[in-house]
């Protein structure tokens, strides 16, 4: 415990190209370009296949199993096959590799949740949307989209959390990220930074979820109207 | 002596190959027995541990808090730091538990929360009927509320089922990782056919899992006649 | 239907334990069979695979474990839950010297096989662990360049490259940038230009693919790294003697060894005859050729006469 506590006071942890800030930066902006990617590549999707209520069963079935690929090994292979391992802008060494495999990761809570929040929307509503003369953007966009924002929300809240917590993968190439404290310190008998690593890791994690949380409240039309 | 290099798949280096399959069956069975053991042992923990959390959870609306906020928290713990740190501590040592208990715990935020949510959207009007009709609140709940909850349960299983078998292969770092073990190897020995087959087989195996607990939910609850996973 | 969920739920509740059972037990602590572990990458699924052929034909029921670090097995060992390591000279002295003395205690390891012999020995009765006879056979570090660097530069040892004067980008083992053998050492016994350290792994082909694409300018890698040659590499030659003896050497529970001293008579007979040449053969036949480990470690063993 006290190593711990040395390890956090210790400045020199907290400067530099390798301290906490910087790393905590990189981990911060690989996990949100790859939840924006999976979300630009899974939203509208989701949404359309819901929208049309058919071939989602199918989307979400693959796309959880997909869960089930071994991401270190989809890593592994991805840098040392044809994406290589060059450095990606600011995602640094084998930046491309890392961003793809975090994205797909990614992609099966954001799905699940858009196909399954779309298509639960209340059939009558939509039938009396279309009553209305409403057209099918429209019914999308205007009825079905905001009575699914909850679990869309929901799904990112949750995409969101795992890729923060898987992100440390990327210190296995040499990448950015808080996974440089955890790996290096394992492989230097340095406990006490692997913990630190650890805490920071799962503090922000905790963090995010709680703020997210908050997000997907405020965004429910449902509770607004119930606190109204 | 020394003999010549044999030219065939695996000395290419091939990433399909028909040989290793036949050279590397026994160790591939082995391998798939080991996975499923750890997953299909680890979630049923998971499951047992996190249905009288989510009870309480539900119950107490402050524990709640605590509870999904440990559940998540254990989840953020990156899985390698995870295994080794419970080999010393829990003092299950270097056994296959470790990788199960690390897996029970990862399972926990899917299963809480499914339970969670799939108990809270029993209608209120059901409840209310069955209050109604003089039922003790245990019967209720075995009853009423967990025959309803039961999709949302399920579909928190298939999740928590299908991510423990990819976090089974990270169990090789304690030795116990079923497929994982394998592709590790043929990773670290860059034996694309190993790495290929293994990872081919650990989706194989989620597949089929899968549907084992899609075709139960359809089973056990045979009023929806549709599911849709969460 | 209220019947049908309870049954059904029953034998939900069954099929696991079933094919729990199937499966068997398989926990370390809990039989009777000797334990032997080593470190999972080729040479090391070779060693116990070696160790493990030997006990068996001195009668011992055997099982092997292999695992990706060293740090995880240390403790079982002491409790006696695992009786027997393939290990290395170095590594497991500073090992030992880092969980008695902490992660800053200076490095105690040698390039001189006896000397360091000799601190494994004190550190390891410590815990309760006797090293048995080393084999001549090492895995040291080493620094492969690529060829055509090494021609262009006339290079043939680590003091050509510190003359050279360039500066270098290394990969290597994460824990590179604190150690004598590594950044530490090349920088102030030759004297070379190390710029940036990438943590790609001791003898990676993560770390050999950055070497090959040029990445990189430097890689550590094994002694008996077989896959060089055909990748384009070669070793540049440890004039200065920086690196420690990595002899493989049997580490062993020293209250089992009491009861079993047949175990390490048969151990050392491996050792009194395992070069690094061998090895290199070996594990060239594993990962070039792609045969089963447990096949080329008893065709080994049966070539020798020893079992």
């Amino acid at each position: 415990m006290n190593g711990i506590l040395d390890w956090f006071k210790d400045s020199a942890h907290w400067h530099g190209s390798s301290g906490v800030p910087t790393l905590l930066a990189q981990h911060t902006l690989l996990t949100f370009a790859a939840v924006l990617i999976a979300i630009a590549i899974g939203l509208p999707v989701a949404v359309w296949l819901g929208h049309l209520r058919r071939g989602g069963t199918l989307a979400v079935n693959i796309s959880n199993v997909g869960r089930a690929i071994p991401i270190v090994a989809l890593l592994s292979v991805l840098s040392l096959g044809y994406v290589g391992t060059a450095n990606f802008g600011p995602f640094g060494r084998a930046g491309l590799a890392t961003l793809i495999t975090l994205a797909l990761f990614a992609l099966p809570p954001i799905i699940t949740n858009a196909y399954t929040g779309v298509f639960e929307v209340d059939r009558d509503t939509v039938e009396a949307a279309r009553g209305m003369g409403m057209s099918e953007r429209e019914i999308l966009t205007k009825v079905e989209l905001p009575l699914a924002v909850p679990l869309i929300v929901s799904g990112i809240r949750l995409a969101v959390v795992q890729v923060w917590a898987t992100a440390t993968i990327a210190a296995l190439v040499a990448g950015p990220g808080l996974g440089q404290l955890i790996t290096e310190g394992y492989a230097t008998y340095n406990q006490p930074e692997v913990l630190s690593g650890a805490i920071i890791v799962g503090a922000v994690a905790l963090l995010l979820e709680g703020t997210m949380a908050f997000l997907q409240r405020v965004v429910d039309p449902l509770a607004r109207a119930a606190r109204s | 002596m020394v003999p010549a290099v044999a030219d065939n798949c695996l000395t290419r280096n091939e990433w399909i190959c028909g040989k290793y399959y036949s050279t590397r069956a026994s160790d591939l069975a082995s391998a798939v027995g080991q996975h499923v053991h750890i997953v299909v042992v680890s979630v049923l923990l998971g499951f047992v541990i996190a249905f009288p959390l989510a009870l309480l959870a539900r119950r107490y609306r402050k524990l709640e808090l605590m509870v999904v906020g440990i559940t998540t928290a254990i989840y953020t713990i990156p899985s390698l730091a995870l295994f080794s740190l419970l080999v010393p501590i829990s003092g299950l040592g270097l056994s296959i538990n470790t990788v199960i208990v690390g897996l029970a715990l990862y399972s926990l935020t899917v299963l809480v929360r499914n339970m969670l949510d799939g108990l809270r959207a029993v209608p209120a009007d059901v409840k209310e009927s069955a209050i109604g009709m003089g039922y003790s609140s245990t019967r209720m709940l075995f009853r009423v509320e967990l025959p309803l909850a039961l999709p949302a349960i399920m579909a928190g299983l298939r999740v928590a089922t299908v991510s423990a078998v990819a976090l089974t292969t990270v169990g090789a770092i304690v030795g116990y990782g079923g497929l994982g073990t394998l592709l590790i190897n043929g990773n670290n020995t860059e034996f694309k056919a190993q790495v290929l087959a293994t990872s081919v087989l650990c989706v194989l195996l989620a597949v089929i899992l899968d549907v084992l607990l899609v075709g139960t939910q359809r089973l056990l609850t045979p009023w929806t006649s549709k599911a849709v996973a969460r | 239907m209220k019947k049908t969920f309870a049954r059904i739920a029953a034998v939900l509740m069954a099929a696991p334990l079933v094919l729990t059972a199937a499966c068997g037990s398989s926990d370390l602590s809990s039989s009777s069979k000797i334990t032997i572990v080593g470190q999972d990458f080729t040479e090391g699924n070779i060693m116990t695979a070696l160790y493990g052929d030997l006990l068996k034909d001195a009668g011992y029921k055997t099982q092997i474990k292999n695992f990706t670090a060293r740090s995880v097995y240390i403790k079982p060992m002491e409790k006696n839950q695992v009786q027997i390591s393939a290990d290395y000279l170095s590594s497991m002295t500073d090992e030992l010297n880092h969980e008695a003395n902490g992660a800053d205690a200076p490095e105690v390891a040698t390039p001189d096989t006896a000397q360091t012999l000799a601190v494994l020995t004190k550190l390891a009765n410590k815990v309760g662990l006797t090293p048995l006879t080393p084999a001549p056979a090492q895995d040291a570090n080493a620094y492969a360049v690529t060829k055509k660097f090494a021609q262009a530069n006339n290079l043939t040892t680590l003091s050509d490259l510190g003359k050279l004067g360039q500066p270098i980008k290394l990969a290597a083992a994460p824990d590179c940038a604190t150690r004598q053998s590594c950044k530490l050492g090349l920088k102030s016994v030759y004297n070379i230009n190390i710029t940036a350290v990438q943590p790609l792994g001791f003898d990676s082909p993560q770390g050999k693919s950055a070497l090959v694409k040029g990445e990189v300018q430097l890689a550590q890698v094994a002694t008996t790294d077989a896959t060089l040659d055909a990748q384009g590499l070669v070793i540049l030659t440890d004039d200065q003697k920086l690196q420690n003896a990595e002899n493989l050497v049997p580490i062993v529970n020293s209250a089992w060894l009491k009861k079993n001293a047949k175990a390490a008579t048969a151990l050392n007979k491996l050792s009194a005859v395992l070069t690094t040449a061998d090895l290199t053969a070996m594990i060239d036949k594993v990962d070039s050729q792609r045969d089963e480990v447990s096949t080329v470690a008893s065709d080994y063993l049966k070539s020798k006469g020893l079992i």
